[in-house]
This record gives C-alpha cells, structure tokens and sequence, in this order.
C-alpha cells in the first residue's frame, strides 16, 4: 500500500502538461534523420615482443573489460587431440605457479572480476572485466595465468570429468548432432571439421599436452591485448601493460594449418534420434570469409533470406505456414573459410513440405533479383544492430578480438556500415548462385528416421546415421 | 581486538562500494496519462540509441483453467498486426529501422521492446499504441500463432532434456494453488482450445493502458518524448482495472517427485524453498545467501561441490529460477536451483550436500572477507546489466509494476550491500530448512524407441 501511494504523489507532483497532437495513425511517422555516432577512437600500439595493442577510452561505465586473443583455437588441435585448445583455454585459470585456483577465483571476485578462456575455431581468447579502480590487479592476474599456468593434476582431472559429462549432455540436444554432422561433412578433412572432445580425446589430454600447447600457440607475437573501459589514462595503462608483459619471450610460430576443403555435394545425412518430436534441418555449404569482396553481397543475402523476423523464411515458414518456430539462415565467418547455414526445426509431420519451402527459398534468392525496398530495409537492419552489438563495453571488446582474430584490418569496422550499404541487388543475386542456391549443399536431418526417412527420399539419397 | 582488523577492513570496503553504485544512478522522471497508463523515462544521451519498453500487469498466473499457456498464445498474437500496422508490419517497421524487438511471458507480467537509433522513437510509440488500441485478432492469426506456439514447445521443452520437467512437473511441487502450479507453456489440448472469444477477451481485460507501464530509456529530449506519448497512447480508453487472481498458497509441504527423462544423459536435481515477501528485509538477505552460495567462481557451490566433492557438474540457482531472475515472481515466490550431476551420485546425495553447505551457513555465518568478496562480485555484476539501455528499461518497468516504485533500480544494490552477515545466517536458518523444500530428480530413461538409437 506504501508503494502505490508513493507513485500517486510522484503523479502528483508532475502534473501532465504536454499536450496531445492530432497525428495520421494509418502510417509510420516521419522521423528526424538518423544522429550521428563515431566509433570510440581506438589507440593501436606493440612491444617489442611483438605483443599488439588496442586500448580504448570510454569513461560511462565504472568497469574494465579486456581481452587477450590469440590464433590458438581448435584448427590447432593435433588431429589425436580434438578439444585441446579449449582444455588449454578453460584451465589456464585454474592454478599458476604462485596461485592456487581457489586463489585466482577468490582475488578475481574481490575486484568485481570475472576471467574465462575460451577457444574457438581460430581464437583462444582469455576474456576478463572488473571494477574500473581494479584494472591494475586485473592485468596482473591476467598476466601470471597466460605466463604461469600450470595445469595442477588435479584440476585437468577434474575438468576432464566434468567435460565428459557436458558433452554427453550437449549429445542429447539435436541442434550439436546437427551441427556436428555438417561441419564434418561440409570441412572433410580440415581441423574445422570438429567441433567439439570426443570421449577418448579427454581421456587422453594431460597436463604435458596442454603445457605444450600453451608453450607453442599463446605467445606473445601471436596474441592481441584488447583493454577498454574506464582506464586508468593511455601513459598509466600501457605502464601497468609493459610491466605485465614485456619480458614475455617471443617464439617462432609453427605454420598453420592448409586450408583445404572438399567440393560440396547434395546428400541428405539423416542422423536418426528415435522419440524426437520434431526434426532439426541444417541445410549447410562452404562460402568466403569476411575478407571476400563477396562477403558483404552474401551476408546481405542471407539476412534476406533468414535474418530476424522480417525475412524470407521467418515469414514465410513461421508465419505464413506455422511450420516452425525458428527458421533462419546465417553466414558463418572463420579466418579460412565462411559457411553460408538455413536451419529449422519443424514437426515432424510436416517435413516434406517444410524441406521444400526452404529449398525454395533459397533458391528464390538466386532467381529474382531482391526488390530495392526488401534490400533497404535489410540494410537499415543489419547498419542498426551493428551499432547495437557497440553498447556494452563486452560488445565492443568482442567485435575488436574478433577482428584480429579473423586477420582483418581497422578499417572493416570503420567501414562496415557504408560496405553495407554499398551492396547492389545483382551482387547479392550472383552470391546466391554461387553460394545459396547451387544445390550441392549438405542437408543434416536430426529426427525419428522411422518417422521422417521416407518423405526425405524426395529430396535426394538418405544416408541414416546414428549420433557418434 | 584481533577481528577488528578485519572487521574494518569490511566497513572500508563496503563504503567504497557504496560510493561506487551511488556514483551509478539513473535518472527516472515519471508521469501517470489520463487513462491510467504509467510512464517512466530515463534520459542518456551517450549513445544515439533508444529502447521502449512496454509491461503489462498479466502472465502465465492470470490463465484460467482449461486454458493454460494462454498468456504466452496471446504474447503472440501481439505480433500479428493491429489496424494500422497490419500483419508483418511490426517485425518489417522495426527491423527495417534498424532495430531489433522481442516480447516474453512471465509468470506475473508480460513484455514487448524494441531498441533503435534514436530517431526512431515516434516509429516505436505508433507501434506499440496501435496494438494496445486495436490489435487485429483473426481466425487465421490464431490458428497460425497456436501452430507457432505448439512448435515452440516442441523445440524448446518437448524435444530438450530437463525442460518438460521443470515447466510442466516442477511448478506442481513448488506450489499448491493452481493458479501457480500448472503448466505456464500449457498443453496442446489448451492452446488448441483457444477460440478468437477467449483472445478478444483476454485483451479487452489485461492490455489496457491503465494496467501498462510504459518506459523509455536512451537519447531522447524529455519534453517532446512526453508530447509524443501523450499523442499516441493519450486516447486509448482506459477499462475496469482487472483483479489479481487468488495466488495465496496453503501452508507449505515438503515434497519430492522423480522424474524419468528419455532425453537426459547426465541427472540433474531441482531443489526449491518458499522464498520471502518480495522487497522485504528478508528478500534481499535471501538473495544474499544465494550469492554466497552460487554467484561466481568462488561461491561456496562452485569450491565444495564442483571442486571439493567434485559431485555436482553445473548448477543454477536464483530467487525466481526457472525464470531469468529475482525480478520474475511477484509473491509468492520461491529460491530455486537445478543441479547437473556426475552419475556416481544419486540426486538425494547432491540433495544432502545441498543442504550441508546451506546448514554451514546457518551455523557458521559467513566471513568478513568473504562478504565483501560477494559484494564486489554482485556490484560489478549490476553495472555489467546496467551498460545496456535495454536491461535498463526493463528493470524501471518491471520495478513500476510489480513495486510500484521505479527508484528501487538505485536503491536495490545499496539495500543488498547493507545486510549483515546475522541477516544472511538468520535467512539460511529461516527459509532454506529440510522442512520447506521441495525436490524433483531428473534421471536419465533413455530407452531407445525405434531401431538405432542415439547414443
């Protein structure tokens, strides 16, 4: 009751004094033009031991967030391996030379800090933040685990456990079966075809293999250091960074691996989960990578095609059919290759027509030019959220570690508005061709094969596979 | 003599803290239109973005029997058109604005928000209030919506280890009254039972402006934002204001179910307790106990369980879990958590250890040092939340709503930064006894039903 008072006197007390307009309700408003936003400027500069730089200012928030990113992700795991790179990442943080995990988890807290490895196709990435007075304490910290982890026995025996039972639980969820089955068929024999341990990889992994990983790929001519937020000043940051990092020795960097990929080819992998009540369809082929001049032309044809609910397929699959709940299509970017992904899940009664709906819409994307209204607005969408992704502090140290971890220049962020909107409607359709349409995309099927084999045969040969 | 060195140190550190959330405050100005509908607004002028937030005092605990998982049908129809904005027009006006939206159901309200540069803050309101005025509710919207629906259940709960679990089973332990304790995604025979009557009804009742919040965070200029507003929603009749359904609980039972999931490979345990009257003393010193137990890497779960026992593999836990937060209940509500275990343990074992480290608490307290840990952990936490226009928005209109009082986003952190360390102890001993806990097992059934299997 004390509450409902309270908001009737702040009623009181500001009176309404606005007056309402008469307004044309039957159509959107006319609005003032779009303000303009300036990336935060972005300071770049490198040790001597070939450790690179990004510091930027922006003094909104009292925090710090930084990342330290390195071209150490699963394409590096030895073939034996798989889920090194990600063991490497997730213990680092688990003991040092002079602190114990309990050590490191306790003085992380105490700063309002957090500080996780992650590794992904190309990157492994250490990704930290703390209260803004604290940055100091969190370079330090960041810098004893990437120089002096060391795998405690203990802790990789723990991690091991515990992973196995995360991965028996990620097996049970269609959408990793699913994903799994298309990288390796779209990849073949490239590391980017795994993306995930296997049981006996974990088996296998010890400390001596993660210490050697850590000694050959997390070094400092291989790794970029992303400091944002409130900063203790540029001349005080890069202070506090040279006395974490300059006597870190550099070390000459085993080549990566060759990026050779197989030709796609129409097969319908059907990986069968007897009960499920739906089937997960993952349509998937080989596409370019972000450096491409047809990356833009491509990742706007497939926002058209499956980005957000103004698409092709949310509108026509979700809304128009009631087929699904999800359906969409993305470009999925590596520093090798790109991967052009429809997916939907549709119940299971349905298939046949769900899988022709999509396959026409893809290739719709190839037959007709996208209409200049349909382009337009898929530009304003992809230019608004691009923006949106830069209003957290983690948003931004993310697009930037990113960046470097795909080998692309400053200049990508900076222009990527205006290379959006740049694409034309004959562009789009030629990527389409190329990349959509061709029909020699890989299909993957997660469903009840008693239930689904048969109205799939339809859409070419069915290979039923069980889950690995 | 020899804790007062410690002691202090806690009382320095908390002042410092203090200072830093205080240094975090948010500038609400609010206003209440002629029809009822209240109006928060909250200036930041830092980055040309603004999000519009639209809260209705209606969720899944206002359904009627027969009918469950109708709040979350109708969740969706509020995307099918309206008469000016007819099907496709939200999604298209927004997105090709630049922006992004979505709209979620909860047990006690349900929400609608988009974010987009500035400019586009007229664009919002003429969406938004040409819903709330005439949202276009047809036989065809509906049919298509519930299949939409029914998908989403199959994707989300009936196709996914543990979920049918806990949003069908879970609710009936950890509640009596039905009006809490049925299924808030509903069933197939309900949602198919929904007619364009029970639709048209529902909005007529519950999507009123006079049982809405409306707030709006961001760069704006207050003076136009409040003619603009007053523009498009000052019109919009106001209705009978609806009742709170029944929610009170009989005196709670402790009570425990085992469920078997085909889907599950790895077991896992929900354990909940009644939780406190929200915004009480007791709520924040709850949540509290709560972050000692689970918040961060060297919360007490995290170092004996996961690590020292090595029992548990991932957990969960919140006042108002399964839902995102503290935020989703308005009373009754309950602490909850769910526990993934290693198969060597069985779930009343995780069950037992569950409550030895909550009987610690009880017992020992908690330490000087290891509060201010907490504290610092939850303080950075909420300004990372904070960053995002958005998270913003939602807190002022979830707060307008369920406190009545948007100014509880500055006041919260400060009120759970001042409970003691007797508090904590006096909580743990007071809402997390054996006695009033309820516990669903989740154990793996996978029985293969046709030939194969995944394994």
């Amino acid at each position: 009751m004390r509450q409902t008072a309270l908001l009737l006197l702040l009623a009181a007390i500001m009176p309404v004094v606005v007056h309402s307009q008469t307004v044309d309700r039957t159509k959107p408003p006319q609005t003032p033009p779009i303000p303009d936003f300036k990336l935060p400027s972005l300071y770049e500069t490198s040790l001597p031991n070939g450790l690179k730089i990004v510091l930027v200012e922006d003094a909104r928030f009292p925090l710090v967030t930084l990342r330290l990113a390195f071209l150490g992700g699963s394409k590096f795991d030895p073939p034996s391996l798989p889920g090194l790179s990600e063991s490497t990442a997730a213990l680092l943080t688990e003991g040092t030379k002079t602190r114990s995990s309990r050590q490191i988890a306790e003085e992380l807290a105490e700063i309002g800090g957090t500080l996780n490895g992650a590794s992904g196709p190309d990157g492994l990435t250490l990704a930290g933040s703390s209260l803004a007075d604290h940055a100091p304490k969190l370079i330090e910290i960041l810098a004893d685990v990437i120089r002096n982890a060391s795998f405690p026995a203990d802790e990789v025996e723990l991690r091991k456990q515990n992973r196995k039972e995360a991965l028996r639980a990620q097996r049970s969820q269609p959408s990793f079966l699913a994903d799994e089955k298309l990288a390796a068929t779209v990849f073949g024999s490239h590391p980017y075809s795994h993306i995930a341990p296997t049981m006996e990889s974990l088996e296998r992994m010890d400390q001596k293999a993660l210490a050697n990983f850590r000694d050959t790929y997390l070094v400092p001519n291989n790794a970029t250091l992303v400091l944002l937020g409130r900063l203790p000043g540029r001349q005080q940051t890069l202070k506090l960074v040279r006395a974490a990092f300059e006597d870190w020795k550099q070390k000459a960097l085993p080549p990566a691996p060759k990026a050779e990929f197989p030709a796609g080819q129409r097969g319908i992998l059907l990986v069968d989960r007897p009960g499920s009540v739906q089937a997960d369809i993952h349509v998937g082929q080989l596409a370019v990578t972000r450096s491409s001049p047809e990356f833009f032309p491509l990742m706007m044809a497939s926002t058209i095609l499956g980005g957000g609910t103004n698409s092709r397929m949310f509108r026509n699959i979700r809304e128009k059919e009631g087929f699904a709940y999800d359906a969409h299509s993305f470009l999925d970017t590596k520093r090798d290759a790109g991967v052009m992904t429809a997916i939907t899940q549709v119940r299971n009664d349905v298939i046949e027509p769900a899988m022709q709906a999509l396959l026409t819409e893809m290739e719709g994307m190839a037959k007709q030019a996208v209409p200049a209204g349909e382009l337009s607005a898929s530009k304003n969408f992809v230019s608004g959220v691009f923006l949106l992704r830069l209003e957290t502090q983690d948003g931004l140290a993310t697009q930037l570690s990113n960046m470097k971890i795909l080998g692309l220049p400053n200049s990508y962020l900076e222009h990527y508005t205006s290379s959006v909107r740049s694409v034309e409607p004959d562009q789009i359709q030629a990527v389409a061709r190329k990349y959509i349409a061709p029909g020699d995309a890989a299909i993957v099927v997660v469903g009840d094969a008693s239930k689904i084999s048969k109205p799939l045969e339809k859409f070419g040969k069915v290979t039923v596979t069980k889950a690995n | 003599m020899k804790v007062l060195p410690v002691l202090l140190l806690a009382l320095i550190a908390l002042g410092t803290l203090l200072a830093e959330s205080a240094e975090f405050t948010i500038p609400i100005e609010t206003h209440k239109l002629a029809n009822g509908m209240r109006v928060v607004l909250s200036r930041d002028n830092t980055v040309p973005v603004v999000a519009v937030y639209v809260i209705y005092g209606v969720g899944a605990r206002s359904e009627e029997k027969g009918r469950t998982g109708f709040a979350h049908l109708f969740e969706h129809m509020m995307f099918q058109g309206s008469a000016n904005a007819p099907k496709g027009v939200h999604f298209a006006t927004v997105e090709s604005n630049g922006g992004v939206l979505n709209g979620s159901t909860h047990p006690d309200y349900t929400d609608y928000f988009e974010t987009l540069p500035a400019n586009k803050l007229a664009t919002a309101l003429w969406l938004e209030s040409d819903r709330m005025r005439s949202l276009a509710i047809t036989e065809d919207n509906l049919s298509n919506q519930k299949e939409a629906v029914k998908q989403e259940r199959r994707l989300t709960f009936d196709n996914q280890p543990y979920n049918t679990a806990i949003v069908d089973v879970w609710p009936t332990l950890a509640f009596q009254n039905w009006q809490s304790s049925h299924s808030l995604i509903g069933s197939f025979e309900d949602l198919n039972a929904a007619s364009v009557a029970d639709v048209s009804k529902f909005f007529r009742t519950y999507y009123a402006p006079n049982n809405a919040v409306l707030v709006i965070v961001g760069d704006i200029q207050t003076a136009e934002a409040k003619k603009l507003i007053e523009t498009y929603f000052g019109d919009i009749p106001a209705q009978p204001q609806p009742a709170r359904p029944d929610l009170s609980e009989p005196p709670f039972k402790t009570r425990k179910e085992v469920h078997r999931d085909p889907l599950a490979r790895v077991p896992a345990v929900v354990i909940g307790y009644p939780g406190p009257p929200r915004r009480s003393p007791d709520y924040y010193a709850l949540n509290m106990v709560d972050a000692v137990l689970t918040a961060g890497e060297s919360s007490r779960f995290q170092l004996n369980l996961v690590k020292g026992k090595q029992s548990v593999v991932q957990y969960e836990a919140n006042l108002g879990w399964p839902f995102a937060g503290p935020s989703d209940y308005k009373d009754p509500g309950l602490y909850a958590m769910n526990l993934l275990y290693k198969p060597g343990f069985t779930g009343p074992q995780i069950v037992e250890q569950v409550q030895e480290e909550i009987a610690k608490i009880q017992k020992e307290g908690v330490s000087a040092k290891e509060l201010e840990r907490v504290r610092a952990f939850l303080l950075a936490s909420r300004i990372r939340q904070m960053q995002s226009a958005l998270s913003r928005a939602q807190m002022l209109g979830q707060y307008t709503l369920l406190d009545g009082d948007p100014n509880v986003i500055n006041t919260e952190m400060q009120r759970l930064m001042a409970v003691t360390p007797e508090q904590i102890q006096e909580a743990a001993r007071k809402y997390l006894a054996p006695d009033k806990r309820a516990v669903l097992d989740i154990v793996p059934d996978a029985k293969p039903k046709s030939s194969g299997g995944a394994q």
